[in-house]
């Protein structure tokens, strides 16, 4: 009895957290506020196929000059290309230069 | 342009480059991120060898972040002023040199080193000179000691012939702009008795009177000076007589002569390419002869031109270059035919004696002769005119 009330507690929690973030992005959709500010989601911005910006990150997860991996928001993307390099990197922002083949998008949360 | 704005910021503020090893490169990145340590141009060199770039500053926090990720980082270049600023601290010298040449600069430019004047027809720019000289705008003066207002003020009061005067400091450059006033002509004032008198010489050929008694009639020849219409009027029965403003008309036929010798031979002189040139630098106000060649030419010409040392237009710095030069010159004469000779002489004479036929006069007549002297001959031009030659003049004074 105890148990089950516990976990039913949880998947309340659970819940309560999926609602209270559907509601913050109803809102900003609604006052249509920038949602990479607001909700935590990365920008990801491309010249090209030789540089690419994304601003929001969270950690570089993995640097190779033919494999990327960059930990965001909206979950890992992974680069593959040719010759990458960071060409600048801040606690925002990161900067990626050289020749991009694809971009996936890993979801891991 | 963004790029080039922010590698010359960079190269500015100084920066190195460094090549990180280990296992956890994108540790170490991140760990730097999160610190605000900018890492810019990060590239993989080989398996688990990276090359980036930071700053000075960061490069001094980058220890404990090694140590962290586990990294090895050794420096592979410094570039930037910063570094090479570094280099050249020892050298005091040279350090000194550039001090003193900024100093030097300033104080060069502290001075006044060249006048302009401008807009002067009849006053002499050494007489304007002279004038700004005595209220201490002189090259070689002090800048910061000129007071411009009060030399426009004084100046003002102290030449008549000044309509306006602007004086202007620009760099070490003075700029003076004058504008002359033409004198008004001398009216006696109406209420005033005054006599009409001539101008010049002349043979009158019409007297019209306003206002007085006419003193000459038509005819008469007048010598300058003489009273032409009196303005004062005999009363009868009275020694003495009515003064008034004469006023009136007086035409009379005049006379221009100008003469100018019939040249039956033109010497002309002809450059034949051979040319001296001395260069001499002028410092302050001490010549430094440089370049210097005697001349040696029997008939030359000379040229001279000066450069004055400037940094755009109104810094005006101390130092100037002239050059002299010295053309030879070969004279030759050409005999010309008599006829020409003659014509030219004439027309020469001609248009001297226009140029001293006053405003308002009407050329009545125009001979040429040519006088025979010994060996001379000479054109003489004649212009007989008729103007008005009367000129107010007070009774009694001037």
């Amino acid at each position: 009895m105890a148990k089950s009330n516990a976990k039913g507690k949880r998947k309340k929690d659970q819940k309560k957290i999926i609602n209270n973030k559907r509601i913050k992005e109803k809102f900003t959709e609604m006052l249509e506020l920038p949602k990479e500010l607001v909700l935590d989601r990365p920008k990801l911005t491309m010249i090209g196929k030789n540089d690419m910006m994304i601003e929001n990150y969270k950690a570089v997860l993995e640097y190779g000059s033919g494999r990327m991996r960059v930990n965001t928001g909206a979950g890992i993307v992974r680069i593959s290309g040719d010759g990458l390099a960071i060409r600048e990197i801040t606690s925002e922002d990161i900067i990626i230069s050289g020749t991009i083949h694809s971009l996936e998008f890993i979801d891991a949360g | 342009m963004k790029l080039l704005l922010f590698r010359l910021w960079n190269y500015l503020r100084g920066y190195v480059i460094i090549i990180v090893e280990g296992f956890f490169i994108e540790k170490f990145i991140n760990i730097c991120a999160r610190r605000n340590i900018h890492l810019w141009d990060i590239r993989m060199q080989r398996e688990r060898l990276v090359t980036m770039r930071t700053t000075i500053k960061g490069f001094k926090l980058i220890r404990p972040v090694a140590r962290k990720s586990g990294c090895k980082v050794r420096l592979l270049k410094k570039t930037g002023l910063p570094f090479i600023f570094n280099r050249y601290r020892r050298r005091k010298a040279f350090f000194a040199g550039a001090v003193l040449f900024i100093i030097l600069l300033n104080l060069l430019a502290s001075f006044v080193w060249s006048i302009e004047i401008s807009g002067n027809n009849e006053l002499q720019t050494e007489f304007i000179e002279k004038a700004l000289d005595r209220h201490g705008i002189r090259t070689g003066a002090f800048k910061y000691r000129i007071d411009t207002d009060s030399a426009v003020d004084k100046m003002m009061m102290e030449i008549g012939k000044l309509a306006w005067i602007s004086i202007e400091l620009r760099g070490t450059k003075v700029k003076v702009e004058v504008r002359e006033r033409r004198d008004p002509p001398q009216i006696v004032p109406k209420h005033i008795p005054c006599d009409i008198i001539a101008q010049k010489d002349g043979i009158i050929t019409r007297v019209i009177v306003k206002e007085g008694i006419e003193a000459v009639s038509e005819g008469d020849t007048v010598k300058k000076g003489q009273v032409l219409i009196s303005g004062s009027i005999p009363v009868k029965g009275s020694e003495q007589s009515k003064l008034v403003h004469a006023m009136g008309t007086v035409s009379a036929r005049t006379w221009y002569e100008e003469e100018v010798p019939v040249e039956l031979t033109r010497t002309e002189r002809i450059r034949t390419g051979r040319v001296i040139k001395d260069s001499s630098l002028i410092l302050f106000s001490w010549k430094l002869n440089i370049f210097s060649s005697k001349n040696r030419f029997r008939d030359y010409a000379v040229e001279e031109s000066r450069k004055k040392l400037s940094i755009g237009e109104n810094l005006v710095l101390p130092f100037e270059w002239v050059t002299v030069s010295y053309y030879e010159e070969k004279v030759v004469e050409a005999n010309i035919n008599e006829e020409d000779a003659k014509k030219k002489a004439a027309e020469e004479a001609c248009s001297k004696a226009l140029e001293r036929v006053p405003e308002g006069a009407y050329v009545a007549d125009k001979t040429v002769r040519f006088i025979q002297e010994g060996d001379a001959l000479t054109a003489r031009v004649t212009l007989e005119c008729i103007e008005d030659i009367g000129m107010s003049r007070r009774i009694g004074g001037n």
